[in-house]
């Protein structure tokens, strides 16, 4: 697939170092660190109340961690430069796991209101680019119907073309999946990769959706909701057959793991959850 | 020889042996302002002519595949579609070409931005009105029907709710209640003792304020706040329920949304607005007893004497079924307008707006007809 010529600086990509996720004195997660490579789709998974969403939350800047420090492209995201910040948070774009489309505007407003707050576009470009978005997520026509008059999928694509209004470079989605028959998760899972290679996308998206992680993750990491550590990070395909974590290989083959199971073979210890900082 | 319709860095139209292109070149990343697609189309189709051959858009001396290039290009090429006008791709980058090939047209079913004849839309508001007018009717004969149940505890409604909302309608209520009528019934003094002190009737102050309090001010007063802090109140609540799909959990576990939600509202407000019209018309005859008292001299013993022989309990009874009614009204039309309201944020606010705006206008309307009606019997 062809590729989009713009320039990057040579550490880029999205690299997360030592961060640590607490809410208040209860630690969620302990001193993460990985890499999602550009153009690439890293998928962040584990069980329900892990902290992946809260990690997600970290990684859009609406929330700021304990310690620890994100950067894109080489840019730090917590910078105190409030102008640097601001532009960082245009590259980025977020499919919220409600889709959260403003109620009260069409979808076409939903996919038009960032480009006519942040861009100096006519209002005939931002019709034109708005049309085009739509169309790009299977959504040509859709501008005067109100998100309410859309089904759940529909729903998803129209928040994934505000999502890529603005023609980020990250593109964050949680849960996409969730909520979706099989048929149209399959649908947005393809629409996707397809984005993830139209416009050279760095695309992290927190799922606990077996097919969906199988069938988008390029890079994935499991957070675990017992140690609070990430306890594993690659192919989550490799993963599934090779991972040392049994709590990891049970997740991805979507087995119960047993008392015999856990004491076989379920990695080093880790301090109980709920740790104090 | 190519012909230039147009001399632009970013692009140019030329007509080649009667056959339209559209050139386009240059940095689109860089560029502030780029032609618009429509006007792109026209200078396409005037450089075409009577031409059948296609419209090629072409792209080599682009210096930037910029996600603009591919937006622009694919509102070009719906636009010709849209006249039937074949369109042929060359020299394009191809990360552009690939969105655009991404991008999917509209179905050709697609027809949801048209809006229907003016008689359809007419009918349907008329029918929706209709059907809004029965709902509004079905809630009033339902709180006929389900009040004696609740009043022998036979409705399908919690105790500790109940108790919740008379606390929340009656007790809370109070500061907001005391501040507005007290000095509703000092400015009501205030005024009549500078008029009534020029003609040497002081005294009959008494007969002003209490009538006015008793009769027509303590109980509207009194709605108009309970509108705005309860009734806004309620709709937010029961709108937010209707919108997570909590009424319809209600429903499939064989609850009746009107006996479990309605019906304690309405019960509560009903029974605390005339205890509140009681307390209102004390505080706003207070307020005028102090102003005669700093302004007029009256004590307060020689103002109570003339209010005993100016108000006679009819005033009372009058502003007391006044308030009875307006409770049944302020619950009714917010329970109403809360539960009736769309699945989105927004319908959340617009129904708390319009139950504040229903009630006002429907409480001076009761008010009218009270005036009318007494005045007809001489009461």
């Amino acid at each position: 697939m062809a590729v989009l010529d713009r320039t990057r600086p040579p550490d880029s990509g999205v690299v997360v170092r030592d961060l640590t996720l607490a809410y208040g004195s209860t630690v969620v997660q302990h001193e993460l660190s990985f890499h999602v490579r550009p153009a690439s789709i890293f998928v962040i998974m584990g069980v329900s109340g892990c902290g992946k969403s809260t990690l997600l939350r970290h990684m859009i800047d609406l929330e700021q961690a304990a310690q620890g420090d994100i950067t894109f492209d080489g840019q730090r995201l917590w910078t105190e430069n409030v102008a640097e910040r601001r532009a960082l948070q245009r590259r980025i774009g977020v499919l919220f796991q409600s889709t959260a489309l403003w109620s009260s505007m069409t979808v076409g407003e939903n996919v038009g209101l960032p480009l006519q707050l942040h861009t100096r576009l006519s209002a005939a470009e931002i019709r034109d680019q708005v049309a085009f978005k739509l169309a790009l997520v299977g959504l040509a026509g859709q501008e005067s119907r109100m998100p309410s008059e859309l089904s759940g999928g529909m729903q998803k694509r129209a928040g994934l073309a505000r999502a890529i209004a603005l023609d980020p470079d990250y593109l964050f989605l949680d849960e996409p999946s969730a909520g979706l028959d099989p048929i149209t998760s399959q649908r947005l899972d393809s629409l996707i990769m397809n984005l993830r290679d139209a416009l050279q996308l760095s695309v992290i998206a927190v799922t606990h959706e077996l097919p969906s992680i199988f069938t988008i993750a390029d890079d994935s990491i499991y957070l675990d909701n017992e140690s609070r550590r990430a306890i594993a990070h690659g192919d989550p395909r490799a993963l599934a057959d090779n991972a040392e974590h049994a709590r990891v290989r049970a997740f991805l083959n979507r087995q119960s793991l047993d008392a015999s199971t856990r004491a076989e073979g379920d990695g080093p210890e880790f301090p109980a959850r709920s740790e104090v900082l | 020889m190519p012909q230039s319709a147009s001399h632009s860095r970013l692009y140019r139209i030329e007509s080649r042996n009667g056959a339209a292109a559209l050139v386009l070149g240059g940095d689109w990343g860089g560029a502030s302002r780029l032609p618009t697609s429509q006007r792109l189309v026209a200078e396409l189709v005037a450089a075409r002519g009577d031409s059948e051959a296609p419209i090629t858009i072409e792209g080599h001396d682009l210096e930037s595949a910029h996600p603009r290039v591919a937006a622009l290009v694919y509102a070009v090429s719906q636009g010709l579609h849209s006249r039937e006008i074949a369109v042929a791709f060359t020299g394009l980058p191809a990360s552009v070409s690939s969105l655009v090939a991404l991008a999917r047209p509209p179905a050709a079913d697609a027809a949801s931005g048209r809006r229907a004849h003016w008689l359809t839309r007419l009918g349907v508001a008329g029918r929706n009105r209709m059907e809004a007018f029965a709902r509004a009717a079905e809630m009033v004969g339902n709180a006929f029907v389900a009040t004696p149940r609740l009043s022998v505890g036979k409705a399908q409604a919690r105790w500790v709710d109940f108790m919740a909302l008379l606390r929340e309608t009656g007790a809370s209520s109070l500061p907001v209640v005391t501040i507005v009528n007290l000095l509703i019934g000092a400015v009501l003094g205030f005024v009549g003792a500078v008029q009534l002190a020029a003609f040497g009737a002081g005294l009959y102050l008494a007969d002003l304020v209490g009538i006015a309090v008793a009769r027509e001010m303590a109980a509207i007063m009194t709605a108009f706040i309970m509108a705005g802090r309860i009734g806004a109140t309620f709709a937010a609540h029961l709108a937010t329920m209707e919108a997570n799909e909590e009424i319809d959990a209600l429903r499939m576990i064989g609850v009746s949304p009107f006996e479990f939600l309605v019906l304690p509202r309405l019960t509560a407000l009903t029974l605390m607005m005339p205890l509140l019209f009681l307390y209102a018309a004390a505080l706003g005859i207070g307020g005028g007893m102090i102003v005669a008292d700093l302004v007029l001299d009256t004590s307060p013993a020689s103002f109570l004497g003339r209010l005993q022989d100016a108000v006679a309990a009819r005033h009372f009874v009058i502003g007391f079924v006044k308030a009875v009614c307006f409770g049944i009204l302020i619950a009714l039309a917010s329970c109403y307008l809360g539960m009736r309201a769309g699945r989105n944020a927004a319908e959340v606010g617009r129904a708390a707006t319009r139950t504040v705006v229903v009630s006002i206008i429907g409480i001076i309307v009761i008010d009218a007809i009270f005036a009318l009606c007494t005045n007809a019997l001489g009461v």
